[in-house]
């Protein structure tokens, strides 16, 4: 009987398994779903408030929130509700863009200088720690003096000051991979640097490269609130969260509009939550380490019923 | 190191695109070109890059500043100014999230599951997720508007006014700060203690008969100390530009609204001292870690490069 379940268990891809791992996470289910249901109103913003992005209506200034608008409106009477959904739309593109372009530079700087080491290496690490060190919404406002404020500036500048984290996973991943038997194997071969590095090695380390995307995606969400909300990010005539969040500059409003601040920050700390959830979730399936224990243990909840409750300390 | 980052930023500042002329005067002023032409002649726009940076450099050494575009005050009077500002928010901030995350993360180690880990998990988790400027805005809103408790921020500036009457003003900056503060030095002194605890000489203390108090004092919480230690030295640069956010909610007169109006009008005298200072700082910081490593552990020494 055991024989003939372990044989069902062989034919699931490993894909298979790891998605069954993921939605038995509860934590990582919710955040899958705050996360598409987010994105998606923000795609589909207009069909859902029935507001168009630059509505505003001057007889209806600062209502406080009701049947109408869910979460009142501001000084030109728009939406808020219609606001925070459009402002989702460049808040998560930021994030996401940005943290894909910064894990983009880490990965390539780690990857290479993870295998070849030596000064290049060296110069990389010291520059990494620089950057690390500095107080980082300095070095972007830095960079924004710099370069000026817009949506593809804030993309670059959070990749240039933000590759650092997954610069020394991916390295270190990288000096332990190098010893492997298989690298020496390619070494053997003759294969070309750029081949071993990128073809051979690259997908071994692409787990915890995953993880840093989500992580990364939920700190630039926060980093683009912070900026804009000091009128230095995206400018105000694009509604994202940090510029929704920026109205609270004004003593007035944080006294009296609760309802201008509150909802666009709900809507990021929902996102951000979200997003966290998920790369925990992903990290308890993806971590090499505990990939094999837990497709063990899948495998074992086949053949032992009863086995498949335990679960592994985080 | 310092030169490089001095020379990187200088030259930096140069080749942006943006022109520091069109802050002082709007582009679209009617205003004679040749008078446009003077005036950049007067402030050294004109020179060739290299001398720019020399001299900007001799100055910086002898401790001449310059003056900033957007009012032409003097660099060194505004930082005189601002710079105490920001100490007292963020030496009193950095105090205070020390003590409590040092508390806290070794009660948390030292009672895995119990009341103080599962608090230091949820401010963990509260700490990545929630953009502090936005607890400060919450903060102004609850306890300075609705209870009225608390003034909202606004520091007085000291001289004719007593420490007493200052204080209240700092409450809740100092504690947006604090909470921002917390998270990443809850869950390092707790990872910290942890590891601690897993070391040899722990059973072998307690098997000897020592109590459990005395224990964690003398043997774990020493011990965990290192890493905490290098972590706060490496936050030593935030005193000089750690708390732009809450110095905008609470409108603070520190460093960090300094940047960010330097910022806004392209005032790259200001942007540059201020990235200098930062920079300096960093350097010292970098370089205290090395000390307080070589004197935690013997094994590491001096001189060499310390590879991690």
């Amino acid at each position: 009987m055991s024989s003939k379940k372990l044989k069902v268990a062989r034919e699931d891809s490993t894909l298979r398994i790891l998605l069954r791992q993921f939605l038995k996470n509860p934590a990582g289910v919710a955040g899958l779903a705050i996360v598409t249901l987010m994105i998606l109103g923000a795609i589909f913003a207009q069909q859902v408030t029935g507001y168009d992005q630059a509505a505003f209506d001057v007889t209806a200034s600062f209502h406080s929130p009701n049947w109408h608008h869910l979460m009142g409106t501001d000084q030109l009477g728009s939406d808020i509700f219609a606001r925070v959904l459009y402002g989702g739309r460049a808040s998560i593109y930021i994030g996401v863009l940005s943290s894909l372009l910064g894990n983009l530079i880490g990965t390539f700087l780690g990857a290479t200088a993870g295998y070849i080491g030596g000064k290049f290496d060296a110069i990389l690490m010291r520059i990494s720690e620089l950057v690390m060190t500095f107080p980082q919404l300095i070095l972007v406002l830095i960079c924004v003096s710099l370069l000026g404020q817009g949506v593809n500036n804030v993309i670059l500048i959070f990749a240039m000051t933000g590759w650092m984290t997954t610069f020394r996973l991916v390295r270190g991943e990288f000096f332990s991979l190098r010893e492997e038997a298989f690298v020496e194997a390619d070494r053997a071969f003759g294969f070309s640097k750029s081949r071993i590095i990128f073809r051979h090695m690259l997908p071994n380390t692409l787990s915890p490269i995953v993880v840093a995307f989500t992580v990364n995606t939920a700190i630039y969400i926060i980093a683009e609130a912070g900026l804009s909300f000091l009128g230095l990010g995206v400018p105000i005539t694009t509604p994202t969260w940090g510029n929704l969040l920026a109205a609270a500059q004004s003593p007035v409003v944080v006294n009296q509009y609760w309802w201008l601040w509150v909802f666009p920050a709900i809507a990021i700390m929902a996102f951000v939550f979200g997003v966290n959830f998920i790369g925990d979730a992903l990290r308890d399936v993806l971590d090499p380490r505990q990939r094999t224990a837990s497709i063990k243990r899948t495998l074992l909840s086949k053949i032992i019923p009863g086995r498949s409750s335990k679960k592994g300390n985080s | 190191m310092g030169l490089a980052i001095s020379a990187l930023i200088f030259f930096a500042s140069r080749l942006s695109p943006i022109d520091p002329i069109n802050s002082l005067i709007p582009p679209d002023s009617a205003i004679d070109p040749a008078n446009l032409a003077k005036l950049r002649q007067q402030l050294g726009l004109n020179d060739n890059i290299f001398i720019q940076y020399f001299h900007w450099l001799k100055e910086m050494l002898v401790g001449n500043f310059g003056y900033s575009i957007q009012n032409g005050q003097k660099i060194s009077d505004i930082l005189a100014q601002r710079m105490p500002a920001t100490l007292e928010l963020v030496l009193s901030a950095l105090i205070l999230s020390t003590l409590f995350s040092l508390t806290l993360g070794l009660f948390a180690g030292a009672n895995r599951g119990g009341f103080a880990d599962k608090l230091s998990r949820v401010l963990a988790v509260i700490g990545i997720s929630v953009p502090d400027f936005f607890i400060g805005i919450a903060l102004l809103n609850v306890f300075a508007y609705r209870l009225g408790w608390l003034p909202t921020g606004q520091r007085i500036s000291p001289g004719e006014t007593t420490l007493w009457q200052r204080m209240p003003h700092l409450v809740l900056p100092v504690a947006t700060l604090t909470f921002a503060m917390l998270a990443v030095l809850i869950r390092y002194t707790r990872n910290s203690v942890l590891d601690t605890l897993n070391k040899d000489f722990i059973k072998t203390a307690r098997s000897k008969g020592v109590p459990e108090w005395k224990v964690l004092w003398s043997h774990v919480f020493r011990n965990s100390l290192g890493p905490v230690m290098v972590i706060l030295a490496f936050r030593l640069p935030l005193l000089f530009g750690g708390s732009v956010l809450v110095e905008s909610v609470f409108q603070w007169p520190g460093i960090g609204s300094t940047i960010v109006s330097a910022v806004t009008a392209s005032d790259f005298p200001v942007i540059m001292v201020i990235s200098m200072i930062v920079a300096t700082a960093i350097l010292v910081s970098s370089f205290m870690v090395d000390i307080i490593k070589s004197i935690l552990d013997p094994r590491v020494r001096l001189g060499g490069s310390v590879t991690s």
